[in-house]
């Protein structure tokens, strides 16, 4: 039972995002002290590591915890996608300000560029004192030393949302390629929009193999159809079954303990409003376990599930934790390991 | 940082809730009420969660959609609902002018009239044919970004590079809706089949 509920365990976690996380949470194990400044985090990184962190492919390998860092365009569009998510997990709540911040890193024009010991341009740019680019185009061309130039291209927007409208854009041109500010701007917003395209390759399975954006772009709406149609059909699956036996969750959240569970199976529905919303949460925590439990003491059942093989895998292993302990408190306490 | 699992745990207390307050409003509803119900509970869950998780991000026009698509539908009791989950007061939300309509070209004439622009231009160094070329494929993509404005709700009216940040939360949240979904529904009908055993 134990060993199922391991097996099953690393499956929950890895769902569609999991793996991803665990790169992210690579990534915030190093915690720059610096707090909200990302700026002084990108200070911190000698420049070796910068150059390592640069390339891209080394990401998915979990190095020794890399501190944040900015200058990867994919990265900071992976750490802004998953910020939306950063938690106020306490001990991160600095870096998934500090994350968000990057995000704005894009935005926030590298006023100080004037210092050579910044570390996100990995050439010494010996040839522009002046213009110092801090962008993350670096990462192909840092091999590149001669005859770039930097441009800023300058737009007066507000700071304030999304990160989208810069004060400053540094940008480096690149060997060979026209230098007037039309095109860079084109370059920037191309490079903008690839980066997030390959965020969604991430994100959409199967996207990875393909190249080109159009057929990119296929894939993602198909996967959203195929999502909004399948959470369509699921809701019309969820109303089919008798409401009774669905909504029991809020007749257990109601009452106190499992002992009137038998009044509570053949509830009501609905009950009044749950005023108390922190102890309803440790509650739906437990409730689901012991309802699953009871229920099937009740009925003869042994506690593994045999036939109802569609239960999720998280089911399953809360239901062997279930079985071996039956104190509330136990069950929470197992429940939030789990989770 | 919060993973997949903490997520769909949220999402399950949230949606619960919110389905609570729904049922309260209205008894009796009929099948395809009832669909709707929790399929509207589930959206205001999301969109809650999200708020909650980050504020900023309530910012995202994907929720205030959401939201207006939800207290704008056929009875108030419905805005009551979603007013009283959310907490707070919704602001009436005018639909915005969707932006200019693309003419549709078959992509022949599209094509010789790029040439033809390109021969008489004379700022660009690129040979005309793979500047063509390239366009060509940009007007598939923008097609299809159509397409994506058109699924991610709220993303009418949003440039490129934010509408891929919507579509990725998006996503992400559909897939959490799903799974808990997936789950929940499973277990109702196995407990279904249950009763029904004995």
């Amino acid at each position: 039972m134990e060993s199922r509920a391991e097996a099953t365990q690393p499956q929950f976690r890895s769902g569609e995002m999991g793996f991803e996380f665990d790169e992210i949470n690579g990534l915030f194990s190093g915690p720059p002290e610096a707090g909200g400044s990302s700026f002084t985090a990108l200070l911190e990184l000698p420049s070796p590591q910068a150059v390592e962190l640069l390339v891209k492919e080394d990401f998915p390998v979990k190095h020794p915890p890399p501190p944040i860092f900015p200058s990867d365009f994919g990265l900071i569009d992976r750490a802004s996608k998953f910020s939306v998510f950063a938690s106020a997990g306490n001990p991160h709540e600095s870096n998934a300000n500090s994350i968000y911040s990057l995000l704005k890193l894009e935005s926030v024009k590298q006023e100080p560029l004037g210092s050579d010991s910044h570390p996100n341009s990995s050439s010494p740019a010996v040839s522009n004192q002046s213009l110092k680019s801090g962008k993350r185009k670096d990462r192909e061309k840092r091999v590149k030393e001669s005859s770039k130039k930097s441009k800023n291209v300058v737009g007066n927007e507000a700071l304030e949302d999304d990160g989208e409208k810069l004060p400053y854009v540094h940008v480096r041109a690149r060997r060979g390629q026209a230098t007037d500010s039309h095109s860079l701007a084109e370059r920037a917003r191309r490079e903008k929009i690839n980066a997030r395209m390959k965020l969604l390759q991430e994100l959409v399975p199967g996207c990875d193999k393909i190249s080109g954006t159009a057929m990119v772009l296929d894939e993602i709406i198909n996967h959203v159809q195929a999502l909004q149609r399948q959470v369509e059909f699921l809701s019309m699956r969820l109303a089919a079954v008798d409401p009774r036996v669905d909504f029991n969750l809020d007749a257990l959240m109601a009452t106190e303990g499992g002992s009137s569970f038998d009044n509570g199976y053949t509830g009501i529905f609905p009950p009044p409003m749950y005023p108390d919303g922190q102890a309803s949460s440790t509650r739906l925590l437990q409730y689901p376990q012991q309802w699953h439990c009871h229920e099937l003491h009740q009925l003869g059942w042994p506690t593994r599930e045999d036939d109802s093989s569609n239960f999720i895998n998280p089911e399953n292993s809360l239901l062997s934790y279930g079985s071996s302990g039956n104190s509330a408190s136990m069950h929470s306490n197992q429940v939030k390991m789990e989770l | 940082m919060r993973n997949s699992a903490q997520l769909r745990h949220e999402f399950l207390k949230a949606w619960i809730k919110s389905l609570k307050i729904y049922s309260n409003l209205k008894k009796n509803m009929s099948i395809s009420h009832r669909k709707n119900a929790i399929k509207l509970s589930a959206d205001v869950a999301i969109a809650s969660i999200t708020q909650k998780a980050k504020p900023s991000a309530s910012s995202h026009r994907w929720t205030q959609s959401l939201m207006a698509d939800a207290a704008s539908s056929d009875d108030g009791t419905n805005r009551i609902f979603v007013e009283q989950t959310l907490g707070y007061k919704l602001g009436n939300r005018k639909k915005s002018p969707t932006t200019g309509l693309m003419t549709k070209c078959s992509k022949k004439i599209l094509r010789n009239n790029i040439r033809v622009f390109l021969g008489k231009s004379r700022k660009r160094t690129t040979p005309k044919h793979a500047k063509a070329g390239s366009i060509i494929a940009n007007k598939g993509v923008e097609k299809r970004t159509r397409l994506l404005k058109r699924l991610v709700p709220g993303g009418e009216d949003m440039d490129e590079i934010s509408l891929m940040e919507e579509a990725l939360d998006y996503i992400a949240l559909l897939q959490v809706q799903r799974d808990v979904l997936k789950q929940v529904a499973a277990v109702a009908e196995s407990l279904r089949n249950l009763k029904s055993v004995n």
